[in-house]
């Protein structure tokens, strides 16, 4: 081990995760991921595999969906930051995307959901009828074991059905 | 008959959100990993980076001396006591002793006020192994001067299993028509998207509590007393949220939470041990890799009459539930197909590998991959149609079995007509374009087995005075929905809506005991216990509610959350002022208590005799691929399946188990498969592991599945199995699908495009062009 | 057996400019920084302790590397810290350089593309990187700046080796300037993995086409592989055998068996036997071309 890198001082950054300000106060070497789950508790966030392969720890960082554990948290300094907790004051279009996967049966062990779901907060928010090769594409980073997608794909169908019909958000 | 029967429920049979599906799409449900307790430690666990070694030393003085670090655990620290899964196989220890027998073994874990302080100790931990020679391949490992794994066992033979049933001698001479062939299959892993975690304390009045994703939590107490030499009555193990489950390692005790609560004790904190994903792909626990040697006779209409299947599992380095396993491939030789006869033999043998255990499906699957990709090539051998060739050979209702299976519903011959028309079969095969084709494949299982050692269950109810229903069993939901099937039964029952019914998470503590979730059992033998708890607890509700409206408890009907005399409709009371009455005027509380146990029967463990399930599930599939002849890539474009899963309960929760359990077995057939060199693992990622994704899947209007309604009479309101019979005729359809468009047999998976590159490669050279 | 670790400890420094960058990694011995684009690859070899740098240094914070410009040559330049989903969705990119939108489109997954850069998938020198095939074929150039100044390498030069570049230890690469194609050509990327998504390249193959419309035939034809060597490689002694040549299947099979005598896989890789490899190399060699070929037709024909 490197004696000169024993003493490294933790950075102050500013975390804006669902609309809350934290300022918190990390070593350089931790990930957004362990920053939200290990100092923030904000456990709806998933460790699992990694190495950016299974998608469960996604949070979408300046509205974009990006794997939790491959992005050091110092970089995540000052940017808009959506866990799957969503903002206090609400989110319709989080919660219709909640409705829908709870309904449709697209929820079974639970695992993959947060990610599932963040995932797609942000491909309705960007396009909002989506094709059915459009919301696989959107969520082939993220792997599910349990239900072998069908019910998934139906619900995101399902929420952007609603969610079209309700004017959208 | 859906309708109808639909109309006599006010709960069963229609589409039901998962009960706990709004905290888990809100992030809330609390797994293993989330918690979090005042002092918690954490924890991490060293690895034996040998196949085979013989432990000289362990010195842990440098990693307890690291700052940070609170106590060190080895083999040593525990009593010695072995512990495993069937009473004359305890193989497994806490932490290797004297021995490590495959790469990744545990030796030794350590407790430290963070992750990385633990990693960076576990560096410090000097292990001084003596390597010993290892043996990966079960032939070799059965060899007379292999290296032996186990003393107890020579040849390495963890298991063996022989049954013979029906006169196979005579029934094979009486074939117009043999063959035989040789299938193997791949080391199959679980690809749970949660690892396994636990939190352990050790408190200071000597009670261990081990806080986990456990699938079968009362099977954990069992062990952890026993491998800690400690009594029952001071273990508790608090079931958490488990992500995904699939049998790999949840549902017995894990040297991770050995270590959790031994480090506990020496620290006198909570510890809690994660494993990282590459840790859960090294270790043990993965499906039986096989050699399934079949021969198959049949008479000249493509009947079978005896059937001989020669099977060796390489079982890796500890037994598991591995007895079980070959003795369930050689049970399940006798459905869904009827044959005479039957003859089996079967090793599972050890080698240096990481063990093997039970996944989706248990060695059914493997089975289901041989017997109907060679039923294939007998029907083409002998001019038959394939559909014609399994409506022949079908199972029907009331069949018994050589082997002393008594077949309840069993409506194959509908699944398979099924089948036949979602798919259009007809018109496809063997008209689809060259590169294309189609393939049938069956399969079956069982909802539940009466294993040897515990498995009936219990359930027991409490009507509190809201009207809200406590429900307690020891079975678990891990996903794929018991929560809302059992509450569904009890609000059945009780004239109350799902959403009234609490259904608790284990704890050994204060649920009742029981086997816990695996076998397809729970809907089954759990649901049985909790209709017949809900039952009695109407019961006693009734009686209370007939001395309030002085009429005769059998008069009385639960509907929508009341209790109406069926005689005079006017003659009513709200079913939580009933209870409310009871408890505050009578001091009687209502408590309703139900089990199951499948009846008396026995199994006969030697001769594998005995009706091994009160109910049998059969299945049916076709998949149509194309083949990229550049590349050897197979797409499935097209999956139609039917399956008699008895009365469907939870229709929702029942479509997600049998396409779930299909999208696996595409991962089996096509993709997954660990690639081991000389004891490691090479591939422990789930980047190099592939699992189907969203885009491995076929179009939404070409994944069609339905289920052939039956009413199972042993089943709670008619329901059975639904999630590991779906996927064992898959692997065999796609095969068969395959076959159809290249004329390529495989007849070892995983069916790789390089494997097929390899096949069409040596066609062209021998000048075939291959079959279109 | 490695397992993955939780990160090493580092310093990090997040420089703005890349005035500041060159000068944070000017003078620093090997091994001592690493330069951080978007982290998918680094923190893994981090976490594998492949890597234990004691100062990593971000580059998400210099805007100078973030950009797509449209040259008044009509050439592209591509910052080194351009996502793979920026080049996606570039209007820029798709108007000249489509190719290089549908590789990026296919490598990972939307969660990946987010975080994951054209520097890095250039810088990493990984024989399986899928954008240096088709940036090649086009006759793209690396930048290099340190604090010395800034020189130009041509792709097909930079990969001195398994996960080597020509760049030295105090220089960084900035941008991709990629020519502008001529006008009757076509550029195709083949990508074979077993997974319909997600996974690692086994084996890539670019091809551009440029036709000769009048003869029929292939004014230039530019080749690059992705694993079909210890670094990607533009094949020169393949694409010779249909370049100036008439269109025709007989060529076709002659290029592909030049391209398999030409690559060399590795050997040792458990992921894929160098056979099939070879075998892939065959024949999406020849579907690329022909690809590009009718690609490359179906523009003149557009055009004209």
């Amino acid at each position: 081990m490197n004696e000169a890198i024993t003493k490294i001082a933790s950075v102050d950054i500013l975390l804006r995760v669902n609309g809350v300000q934290n300022d918190v106060s990390i070593k350089p070497w931790r990930t957004l991921l362990e920053v939200l789950r290990e100092t923030l508790a904000l456990i709806g966030t998933k460790r699992s595999c990694g190495e950016g392969q299974c998608g469960a720890c996604t949070v979408l960082v300046d509205g974009k969906p990006i794997n939790s554990c491959l992005y050091l948290a110092v970089e995540a300094h000052d940017r808009e930051i959506l866990t799957i907790e969503g903002p206090v004051d609400g989110d319709p279009a989080l919660e219709q995307i909640q409705q829908s996967f709870v309904e449709k049966g697209a929820i079974q062990c639970g695992f993959c959901t947060p990610g599932m779901v963040i995932a797609t907060k942000s491909l309705l928010g960007e396009t909002p009828k989506p094709s059915e090769d459009e919301i696989r594409e959107a969520l082939v980073g993220h792997l599910c074991r349990c239900t072998g997608y069908v019910q998934i794909v139906e619900a995101v169908q399902d929420a952007a059905g609603q969610l079209g019909s309700k004017g959208g958000d | 008959m859906n309708e109808e029967l639909q109309s006599e429920y006010h709960v069963i049979g229609r589409p039901t959100p998962k009960k706990d599906a709004w905290l888990k799409a809100q992030g809330r449900a609390e797994y293993a990993d989330d918690i979090v307790m005042p002092g918690m430690l954490h924890g991490k666990l060293l690895r034996s980076p040998h196949p085979h070694a013989r432990i000289v030393s362990i010195d842990t003085n440098r990693a307890e001396a690291l700052p940070g670090v609170r106590a060190v655990v080895t083999g040593a620290d525990f009593p010695g006591h072995k512990y495993g899964n069937l009473p004359n196989t305890r193989d497994y220890l806490p932490l290797a002793i004297d021995t490590v027998r495959y790469l990744g073994e545990e030796v030794a874990a350590v407790a430290a006020i963070d992750e990385d302080t633990a990693e960076d100790a576990l560096d410090l931990i000097e292990v001084e192994y003596e390597p010993l020679p290892a043996v990966f391949d079960p032939e070799e490992a059965m060899d007379s001067d292999a290296p032996q794994l186990h003393e107890s066992a020579e040849r390495n033979i963890s298991a063996q299993t022989a049954f013979e049933f029906g006169d196979f001698d005579a029934g094979i001479a009486k074939a117009e028509y043999v063959r035989e062939d040789v299938f193997e299959t791949q080391p199959v892993k679980h690809g749970m998207l949660e690892p396994h975690a636990s939190v352990g304390l050790w408190d200071s009045s000597g009670k261990v509590t081990l806080w986990s994703c456990k699938m079968s939590p009362y099977v954990v107490w069992r062990q952890l007393a026993m491998g800690l030499g400690i009594d029952l009555g001071n273990v508790r193990i608090v079931q958490t949220f488990v992500g995904g489950g699939f049998s790999g390692g949840k549902q017995e005790a894990m040297p991770i939470d050995f270590c959790a609560v031994m480090l506990s004790k020496k620290t006198g904190r909570p510890v809690k041990l994660v494993h990282t994903m590459d840790e859960v792909m090294t270790i043990g626990h993965m499906r039986h890799p096989m050699k399934i040697w079949l021969r198959t006779g049949t008479d000249k209409n493509g009947r079978i009459l005896a059937q001989h299947c020669k099977l060796t599992a390489n079982g890796g380095a500890y037994s598991s539930i591995g007895g079980f396993s070959i003795f369930l491939a050689g049970a399940m030789l006798n459905i869904p197909y009827r044959v005479p006869s039957v003859k089996y033999e079967a090793y599972r043998i050890y080698t240096n590998n990481g063990f093997c255990g039970a996944l989706r499906g248990h060695t059914n699957t493997q089975i289901c991959f041989a017997r109907d990709s060679q039923l294939e090539l007998i029907a083409a051998d002998l001019g038959i149609d394939s559909i014609e060739i399994r409506h022949r050979n079908a199972i029907q209702p009331g069949d018994e079995t050589p082997n002393g299976f008594r077949i309840g519903t069993f409506a194959f011959d509908e699944c398979i007509d099924k089948v036949v028309e979602l798919s259009d079969w007809r018109a496809k095969h063997g008209t689809l374009p060259k590169y294309r084709g189609i393939g049938f494949g069956c399969g079956s299982h069982i909802s539940g087995a009466r294993l040897m050692g515990h498995s009936a269950s219990a359930a027991e109810i409490r009507v509190q005075e809201d009207g809200t229903v406590q429900l307690t069993t020891g079975s678990t939901d891990v996903g794929q929905g018991a929560d809302t099937v059992l509450s569904m039964i009890a609000a059945e029952v009780l004239g109350v809506e799902v959403d009234d019914v609490r259904f608790a998470r284990v704890d050994t503590d204060s649920t009742p005991v029981d086997p816990g979730t695996f076998g397809s059992r729970v809907t089954f033998f759990t649901g049985n216990a909790v209709k017949q708890a809900a039952e009695d607890a109407r019961q006693q509700i009734a009686e209370m509610a007939a001395e309030r409206l002085n009429a005769a408890p059998t008069d009385l009907m639960f509907r929508g959350r009341e209790i109406i005399n069926r005689r005079n409709a006017d003659q009513r009371i709200a079913l939580k002022d009933a209870v409310r009455w009871g408890a505050f005027q009578k001091g009687r509380v209502v408590a309703g208590r139900g089990s199951y146990a499948a009846g008396d029967e026995t199994i006969d463990v030697k001769t594998g005799r005995g009706n091994l399930s009160p109910a049998y599930n059969p299945s049916a599939c076709a998949v149509e691929v194309e083949v990229d002849p550049a590349t050897g890539q197979v797409t499935i474009v097209g999956f139609w399946g039917a399956d008699d899963s008895g009365f469907p309960i939870n229709p929702l929760a029942v479509k997600g188990q049998v396409i779930g359990a299909t999208v696996m077995s595409f991962g089996h057939a096509l993709y997954e498969g660990l690639i081991r060199i000389d004891g490691k693992v090479m591939n422990p990622s789930f980047r190099d592991y592939k699992m189907p994704l969203t885009t491995d899947i076929p179009k939404l209007a070409d994944f069609q599945h339905q289920n052939v309604i039956t009413v199972e009479p042993e089943g709670p309101y008619g329901a059975k199995e639904a999630g590991q019979g779906a996927g064992t005729g898959v692997i065999a359809a796609i095969a068969n699908a395959i076959y159809d468009a290249i004329g390529l047999r495989f007849t070892r998976l995983p069916m790789t495009s390089e494997a097929t590159m390899q096949e069409l490669q040596r066609l062209e050279n021998q000048g075939q062009a291959p079959v279109e | 057996m490695t397992y993955l670790r939780r990160l090493p400890k580092f310093d990090f420094v997040s420089p703005s400019s890349v005035a500041e960058l060159c000068a944070l990694i000017n003078g620093a011995s090997n091994g001592d920084v690493m330069l951080f684009a978007g982290g998918t690859d680094a923190i893994l070899q981090l976490r594998r302790r492949e890597a234990t740098p004691r100062c990593v240094v971000g580059l998400k914070g210099v805007p100078e590397l973030d950009f797509i410009e449209e040259r008044h040559d009509g050439s592209l330049a591509i910052g080194a810290m351009t996502t793979l989903r920026s080049l996606v969705s570039s209007s820029a990119v798709r108007r000249d350089h489509v190719v290089l939108a549908e590789t990026a489109a296919q490598i990972g997954g939307p969660e990946l593309r987010n975080a994951a850069t054209v520097g890095g998938n250039i810088a990493g020198a990984l024989p399986c990187a899928d954008l240096p095939p088709p940036l090649m074929t086009f006759g793209a150039e690396v930048k290099l700046a340190s604090s010395k100044g800034v020189r130009e390498v041509a792709l097909e030069d930079f990969f001195a080796g398994y996960e080597q570049t020509a760049a030295r230890k105090d220089e960084v690469l900035t941008e991709i300037v990629v020519p502008r194609p001529a006008p009757a050509s076509a550029s195709v990327y083949l990508k074979y993995h077993d997974r319909q998504s997600m996974d690692m390249t086994v084996v890539g193959v670019a091809a551009f086409v440029e036709l000769d419309p009048d003869r029929n035939a292939f004014r230039d034809l530019k080749i690059a592989y992705a694993n079909g060597a210890p670094t990607v490689f533009r094949a020169k002694r393949t694409e010779a055998v249909l370049r100036g040549e008439a269109f025709a299947e007989e060529g076709l099979e002659a290029v592909a068996e030049e391209a398999v005598a030409e690559a060399e896989p590795r050997t040792n890789s458990w992921r894929a036997d160098p056979a099939f490899r070879l075998v892939l190399i065959k024949n999406l060699t020849k579907r690329a071309i022909r690809f590009a070929w009718e690609k490359a037709q179906a523009r003149g024909k557009a055009q004209s």
